[in-house]
């Protein structure tokens, strides 16, 4: 085994763990900011495929169907925060029954309206040589885009005042209402920048992950399990657990097959919650 | 029957008329019809293995589809093997069903709770378990015996309900079968109900109404918890067992996300803790599909499914048979009326010496408590830095200090909700540093947090019997004790209301009442006398001079006048240690006690 053949293996995991954390990011964001899990985030996810499928189909360049695909997602999110999540604050399991019958109706109308199968797009054909392997060069930008997503996010988190207002809800609830700070603005502001999140992986995985209307259920099982492995410090947590266990599945899979890879990476989920029933951050004194 | 006595034994008199009806209607029923009404009965009896685990214990299972389906395929599998051997399938199809389902529940349930996980956790693993199976199924293929699992294709030829014995006997027609599945389920569902409202079925409620009281009472709430998700999965296996039997086929699509939807809706549409609820749900559900003519799966029921899910979770949260029992409530005398008239609890003093002197007979002398440089740290901060007390009965301990200084800490390392990184805590020499926390309580520890812990939901009397159930095991010893503390406390007139209606200072009282039914040798108070009024501390304060003749007690306060009253020993921490210890007047005398509470500088 060359150095070669390492360093494909190595940048390859590497690559499908950051497709992983694009996936994941929107969903630890919700968790984190608003304590709520959405199950239908990968629904949302399908949504942003859909979207930038449907204006790649109409002559928009892929690079520019992205944002529609944000938009789209960020105002079905406000609306479906709006209808539902307000109504259920502070009520966790309800918002996951809720958000779970929601991503049964968003599956049932993609598949009304789109049919089960659906052509992808092409992979752009550039590649990366090492040694006798190559890579498609594709796959490995997306490590790039999950450094950016991470940063766009800190950076709205900390330089911005609806970011400064969001941490001080999660910080202080009371405080943070006292002082006016109006919470069911902000959550609607985060639920929608969650989903518009989902609505950008959808987009830009679109040529790694062809667009299907069950593709949410398959994507989002390890991003739910990352962001639950999280625990309350949900962005840095699921990061790490994205990485780490997504990372360590994709090379369990390169030397084995690929259920060998998804048995390792619920072994690995199952064993954090054993030794951290409360999430990996449960102890951590940062709170982002 | 007065209407109150029907609506205690409606869950009871209702469902077996219908379960009468519904086999007297049966020799008559068109069998295509029988045949699909079956399915709704075996849908219900699914919902309600979800509502023992969710609407009684409090923990919202998404693996129910799984136990369902493991317990299909597995008695499936026993069956199509088996079944030609003896003729009659009910024999191999029940119990292999049932103990699959129990098993696998169990494993499961051994993961979630003896890892001490999370709410959320517990559910996103079952539904990651759920999804695992489904994915794992699909391309699995194998050949037990003459049964053949094919991945995707299924596994076909399970024989139907077969009853008679001997070589070629035949499966009953959908009419019997239909009829033999009402009374498999009826027989499920009466069972559970009894399990449900007996010693069992109360400490679960308890555990899902609050886990860490349930605990500080002496219950090993995870095995309960354990024992519950494995009666839950039984429930699941049957249905899967019987639904196996009905379709003569099974495929992984029984692990499917649609599939494992419906089991909260057959709930949440009848009414979450009802445990009839489930059936009406999936009467409802199922006979609304069929009625649309879309089946079980196909057409948009998805989405219509879907959309029911969201509206139940935003307008009808209790379902039909919770919106009914409220509304049939309204007309009968609120129970809860003498909860206006309580006055004040004022403390019969003999009535406690006799109860605490029957406690010395059962529960035998006071015991000690000590710590031995007990150690725990927070990421650097250090609330308690090797504290070595002793505590003995005779005078109560009071612990002191300014705000941070680690008293609550130290009570918790002393309870065992925290596990100290070095030291030893011991109960009358026996080392319990590592012991968990209902253990504790066996050996005689009672704990009082801060807030008053009572389960709302629970009579006054109820709330107490629980407590003295755990020490005592015997149902009638356990309401003795409860009466007599009722009277000690003056709360006889309130024994038939609900917890939940007391003012705040009655419930203080009543958890404090709870604690003294363990007979404890040692009691632990957290800020008793927190939100109390004067005259209540004045006789809070008589109380625990009373308790400490009795036993050991140490209180956590910050109401100095308080102190004063409980005439006691006072040890003040200040940063993690003992910092000064004596009478309350020659701490009060101390200048350096002063300095940490006032802040002054030492010798202005």
């Amino acid at each position: 085994m060359g150095l070669d053949y390492l360093a494909t293996v190595l940048l390859s995991a590497l690559s499908s763990a950051s497709i992983l954390l694009i996936a994941t990011i929107g969903l630890a964001v919700v968790f984190g900011l608003m304590g709520v899990i959405n199950l239908a985030h990968g629904e949302f996810l399908m949504i942003g495929a859909y979207a930038a499928l449907t204006a790649t189909q109409h002559g928009v360049p892929f690079v520019l169907s992205i944002p529609i695909a944000v938009i789209v997602t960020v105002v079905i999110g406000a609306i479906v925060e709006m209808l539902i999540i307000n109504r259920l604050y502070g009520r966790l399991f309800d918002t996951m029954l809720a958000t779970w019958g929601l991503s049964m109706v968003f599956y049932q109308l993609a598949v009304l309206m789109f049919g089960t199968v659906t052509p992808g797009i092409g992979m752009p054909a550039y590649s990366l040589h090492i040694g006798r392997y190559s890579l498609a060069a594709y796959p490995l930008l997306m490590i790039f885009v999950a450094a950016a997503m991470m940063a766009f996010v800190y950076m709205l988190m900390i330089r911005t005042p609806y970011g400064r207002k969001a941490r001080a809800a999660i910080q202080v609830p009371d405080m943070a209402q006292a002082i006016g700070i109006d919470s069911r603005k902000t959550n609607t502001m985060t639920f929608s920048i969650g989903c518009g999140l989902a609505g950008f992986a959808g987009a830009v995985l679109l040529p790694i992950v062809p667009a299907t209307p069950a593709m949410g259920f398959a994507f989002v099982i390890k991003a739910f399990l990352a962001v639950v492995v999280a625990g309350p410090v949900a962005l840095t947590g699921a990061a790490i657990a994205a990485l780490g266990a997504g990372g360590g599945a994709s090379v369990v899979a390169s030397f084995f097959t690929s259920v060998v890879g998804d048995v390792f990476f619920f072994s690995i989920t199952a064993a954090l919650l054993w030794l951290y029933p409360q999430g990996i951050s449960a102890q951590w004194r940062r709170k982002m | 029957m007065t209407s109150q006595k029907l609506y205690g034994h409606a869950g009871l008199i209702f469902p077996a008329i219908v379960a009468v009806l519904l086999l007297a209607m049966s020799p008559f029923l068109d069998s295509y019809f029988a045949y699909v009404a079956t399915s709704w009965v075996v849908f219900g009896l699914l919902g309600l293995s979800l509502d023992v685990v969710w609407g009684r214990a409090g923990f919202l299972s998404l693996a129910q589809t799984a136990f369902y389906g493991i317990g299909g395929y597995v008695a499936g599998v026993a069956t199509i093997n088996f079944g030609p051997v003896t003729g009659n399938t009910i024999v191999w199809l029940l119990p292999v069903g049932i103990l699959a389902g129990a098993l696998v529940a169990a494993a499961l349930g051994w993961i979630i709770f003896y890892a001490r996980m999370g709410t959320l956790q517990s559910t996103i693993l079952s539904y990651t378990f759920t999804l695992l199976l489904w994915s794992l199924t699909q391309s699995f293929k194998a050949k037990a015996g003459t049964a053949v699992v094919g991945g995707d294709n299924g596994m076909a030829d399970i024989p139907g309900i077969a009853l008679a014995f001997g070589h070629g006997s035949s499966a009953l027609n959908q009419a019997s079968a239909f009829a033999a599945t009402v009374v498999l389920a009826a027989a499920a569902y009466f069972i559970v109900r009894r399990i449900m409202r007996g010693t069992f079925g109360q400490i679960v409620n308890c555990v899902r109404l609050d886990i860490q009281k349930t605990e500080l009472l002496g219950y090993d709430v995870r095995r309960y918890q354990l024992v519950n998700v494995a009666l839950s999965g039984a429930i699941a296996g049957l249905a899967g067992a019987l639904f196996g039997a009905w379709s003569n086929y099974l495929s992984p699509s029984i692990f499917s996300v649609q599939e494992a939807l419906l089991v909260p809706i057959y709930v949440l549409v009848g009414g979450l803790g009802t445990l009839a609820g489930p059936f009406v749900g999936a009467l409802i559900v199922g006979g609304l599909s069929f009625w649309l003519g879309g089946g079980a799966v196909g057409g948009q029921t998805t989405l219509v499914l879907g959309i029911v899910l969201i509206l139940l979770v935003l307008f009808l949260r209790n379902g039909v048979l919770g919106a009914l029992g409220a509304l049939w409530q309204r007309h009968l005398p609120d129970p809860n009326e003498a909860a206006r008239d309580a006055g004040m609890v004022s403390i019969d003093a003999g009535a406690l010496e006799g109860i605490l002197a029957d406690a010395a007979i059962q529960a035998g002398p006071a015991k000690k408590l000590s710590t031995h440089d007990a150690f725990k740290e927070f990421g650097g901060v250090v609330p308690v830095n090797k504290i070595c007390l002793d505590f003995d009965p005779g005078r109560p301990f009071a612990l002191i200090g300014p705000n941070g200084a680690g008293k609550s800490s130290y009570l918790k390392v002393c309870v065992g909700i925290y596990q100290p990184e070095s030291g030893s805590i011991q109960i009358e020499g026996k080392d319990v540093t590592r012991t968990p926390i209902f253990e504790r309580v066996h050996l005689g520890m009672g704990v009082k947090n801060q807030k008053p812990q009572i389960f709302g939901e629970l009579t006054v009397a109820d709330n107490l019997w629980v407590a003295a159930y755990s020490r005592l095991r015997d149902a009638s010893k356990a309401a003795n004790v409860a009466s007599a503390i009722l009277a000690m406390l003056g709360l006889e007139g309130q024994s038939k209301v609900q917890a939940s209606a007391l003012s705040h200072g009655q419930q203080q009282w009543l958890d404090i009442g709870m604690v003294l039914s363990l007979a404890p040798r040692v009691v632990l108070l957290d800020e008793p006398a927190a939100g109390m009024t004067n005259e209540e501390t004045r006789e809070l304060s008589k109380l625990v001079r009373i308790l400490a003749k009795h036993m050991t007690v140490i209180v956590v306060e910050h109401d100095m006048e308080f102190v004063r009253m409980l005439e006691g020993h006072v040890t003040v921490l200040h940063r993690g240690e003992v910092f000064a210890q004596g009478d309350i007047d020659t701490l009060r005398a101390d200048d350096r006690v002063l300095d940490i509470y006032l802040g002054r500088r030492a010798h202005v």
